[in-house]
Parts: structure tokens; C-alpha cells; sequence
């Protein structure tokens, strides 16, 4: 999958603005970023990669690209 | 010795909620900022239910609704066991008040059940030995759930849960489904997860334990309330429920596409989509039924079932699955023999 591919999925999963998501940008900036669109970025790992990520990482995630990171099976 | 003949199982399911409804639309209201349509999208819930009533009587009232809709005489109720997490004392059993309230026999067995979303499966797999070793012969199974330890100003939980009772009566004649065998477990490492902390004696209530903590998503609790971690529950939900469920297969001898319906814990409607994706199970055979009433504890699954009972024919097999606080996870299948009376 490449990078705009991730990006829109994420951009779906969380609901964002288009193009608003850019791998630098701080999760914390992002007023959308709270427990339900944690909730839907597991829930998307789990449908679109199979994996289960744990919760620590989640909580761990300080950007966009540490997301992106993650996405591969 | 008098020999019981017949197969344990379901006669009749009802169930009873609270007259208030409270509807998306009146949380944001109450609420103010809350994006509504983004809680329904996760959550699955529209609407739930909340009462000024005590639990006895929310569970009276569910076998009240029994007993008249299928001409149940009470007096041949021997056993009760009432699943709740939220009853009226902290001692005696709600089962005692509930027995009384609904005027059974003295020779009644009573006891309560403190189990959540697995509640109404393992109460069945009670059911169904009491039933085998003659301890009982007609037994009556309530469920009954409040929202007492959530805090007004907890967004999150407010949202998902509402309150109902459930009452399901079982026996070895005249029954609708056969139980099946059973997938139990426990992990008891998850407890921190789903828990009210404060009451019990480990820790007493406090003025320390009512203030209320404002959390990164703006919601409001104390240790006297319902403490959720959402993404926790979520990954047990995922490692959890597809293993039991494939378990409880296993152990009836039934394929997963020899399932005419699944009925899960009705948790929500991400974890109960997750799930079905992940386990390959088409949505006509996968039951969502938490729009109307929220999640409601251990009354999710009766409820589903009886929402569901018209559209079942003699022979099918229904898998159910209760999964939850605790960590506590329970399986079974029922054979569907005919239509509830």
C-alpha cells in the first residue's frame, strides 16, 4: 500500500478533513483524535491488516506517520 | 426414583425496560458540543433506557410479562437465578426480594449471579444443571441490569448503555430450544478494565473515592463509577470472541455455516461489525440489536433472541456468546424445536 493509499484509509477511518492528514502532523493538533477514533484506527487494523495492535502503542502514537508507520500486514 | 425425561431447554423468553427513553438527540441537548452522529457510528446505539426503578422490581416485572404471556402458574417455578451486577443491597441476594416480590413457592431455590456480558450464557449453563441433576424441574432465569455507577457527566458510557431485564423460563417439557454445550472462560488479569472500583470492601466508598476526574475526552468519573477502557475491551473482544465461539462449535459438533444466527453480546456496534468481518459470518446471519435499548449487560443476548424468535424454524441452530467484565467470556447453541407460545 503506498503512502496516499494509507492516508486516505486513515483519512476514512478517522474521519478527517480531506487532505488535512500529513505524516508530520501532531495527533494532538487534531481535535478528531479522541477515544472513538482510537477505537476505529483498531478496528481498522484488525479488518484491513489483520493485526491487533496494542493499546500502549495506540496511546504512544504522537503523529500522523507513526500510524502510517504501522500499516502492513 | 422418578426418572426426568426430556432434554433441558428455553420455554419462554421475555424481557422489560424502563418507560424513559433517552435518545441521541436529548444527549446532545444535555450534552452540548457532543458530536452525536460520531457516537452512533461506533456505538450502533440510538436510543436506551433509564429508570427510577429498583432492580427487584425491573426483574419482577420481566417474569410478570412471562407469566401472563404464556400462562405460566407460578407455583411450579422451583428455582430462580437472577444474573445482576447492580442490585437493590449489598447484601442479601436481589434473587431473595425477587422471589417474595413475585410470590414463588418457599421450596424455591434462589440465588444471584454477579457476571455482566457473559451473565445470561453462564446462567443458562446453570440453568441447564440444575435442571439435569433434578435439583430443579421449571426455572426461572432473569437478567436484569441499571446504569447506577455511571456518572452523569461520563459521555462515553452514557451513550452506550441503558437498563432492562430480562426473564427466560426453562425446563425439560414443552421447551423451544435445546441447550447446547458449553464454552466457559476467565481471565481474570483484565479486571482493571470494566470495573466500578469503590463499595466494595477492598475499597470502601470515600469522599476520596466520589471526586470526580475530568479525562483527556472531557468525561467525568470518580472510583464510585463505571470505569471503561474502551480500546482494552476492544482487543479482548477480538482475541476473545472468535476463539469461544469456534470452541463452542466444536464441542456441538456444528459448523460455523450450519449457524442459522449468531447472537452476540450486544457491545457495540464496531466490536460486533470487527467481529463479523473478521470471522467471515454474512450479516444476514449475524445479529445487531442495539439501536433501540443500548447495551444492557447480560440482557443483550435474551433480548436479541426474542427480537429474533419469529424468524427461527424447527432445527436451527443458534449460537450464542456472552463476553465482557471480568474478563469473562461464555458460548453455547441452542436447537430451535418450534415457535415460543
Amino acid at each position: 500500500m503506498i503512502l496516499e493509499e494509507k492516508l486516505q484509509l486513515l483519512t476514512d477511518t478517522i474521519e478527517a478533513e480531506p487532505g488535512e492528514l500529513k505524516p508530520d502532523l501532531e495527533l494532538s493538533s487534531l481535535d478528531i483524535w479522541d477515544s472513538l477514533a482510537k477505537l476505529s484506527v483498531l478496528a481498522m487494523f484488525i479488518s484491513k491488516f489483520n493485526r491487533e495492535l496494542e493499546v500502549e502503542k495506540v496511546r504512544a502514537f504522537k503523529t500522523v506517520g507513526d500510524i502510517l508507520a504501522e500499516m502492513h500486514e | 426414583m422418578n426418572v426426568i425425561e426430556g432434554a433441558p431447554g428455553i420455554e419462554a423468553v421475555e424481557y422489560w425496560h424502563p418507560a424513559q427513553g433517552a435518545s441521541n438527540d436529548d444527549l446532545a441537548r444535555e450534552f452540548g458540543d457532543w458530536d452525536a452522529r460520531k457516537a452512533y457510528r461506533v456505538t450502533g446505539v440510538r436510543n436506551r433506557y433509564v429508570g427510577n426503578d429498583r432492580l427487584s422490581d425491573m426483574a419482577a416485572a420481566a417474569a410478570e410479562k412471562l407469566f401472563q404471556a404464556h400462562s405460566v402458574d407460578r407455583s411450579t417455578v422451583d428455582f430462580l437465578v437472577l444474573v445482576t451486577q447492580t442490585g437493590d443491597y449489598l447484601m442479601p441476594a436481589t434473587a431473595c426480594i425477587v422471589q417474595d416480590k413475585l410470590r414463588l413457592p418457599h421450596t424455591c431455590g434462589a440465588f444471584d449471579v454477579n457476571l455482566g456480558c457473559s451473565g445470561y450464557v453462564y446462567g443458562l449453563s446453570i440453568a441447564k444443571a440444575l435442571l439435569t441433576s433434578g435439583a430443579a424441574k421449571r426455572l426461572l432465569l432473569i437478567t436484569g441490569e441499571k446504569v447506577a455507577h455511571i456518572n452523569k457527566n461520563d459521555r462515553s458510557s452514557r451513550v452506550l448503555f441503558g437498563e432492562a431485564a430480562a426473564a427466560t423460563l426453562l425446563s425439560r417439557e414443552n421447551i423451544v430450544a435445546e441447550i447446547g454445550g458449553f464454552d466457559l472462560g476467565t481471565d481474570g488479569a483484565g479486571y482493571k478494565n470494566l470495573i466500578v472500583e469503590a463499595g466494595g470492601t477492598a475499597l470502601p466508598h470515600s469522599e476520596e473515592t466520589a471526586r470526580g476526574i475530568v479525562d483527556e475526552a472531557g468525561n467525568v468519573r470518580s472510583r464510585d463509577n463505571l470505569f471503561m477502557d474502551g480500546m482494552e475491551i476492544f482487543n479482548f473482544s477480538m482475541r476473545t470472541g472468535p476463539a469461544t465461539i469456534r470452541a463452542a462449535l466444536e464441542k456441538n459438533g456444528v459448523s460455523q455455516d450450519q449457524v442459522t444466527l449468531f447472537i452476540l453480546h450486544q457491545a457495540n456496534k464496531m466490536i460486533l461489525e470487527t467481529l463479523r468481518a473478521r470471522m467471515n459470518i454474512p450479516k444476514e446471519r449475524f445479529c445487531i440489536d442495539l439501536e433501540e435499548m443500548g447495551n444492557t449487560s447480560s440482557c443483550t443476548i435474551p433480548i436479541a433472541l426474542r427480537n429474533n424468535m419469529e424468524k427461527l424454524g424447527g432445527g436451527d441452530k443458534i449460537l450464542l456468546c456472552g463476553f465482557g467484565i471480568g474478563y469473562s467470556w461464555a458460548s453455547t447453541v441452542l436447537t430451535w424445536r418450534g415457535k415460543q407460545k
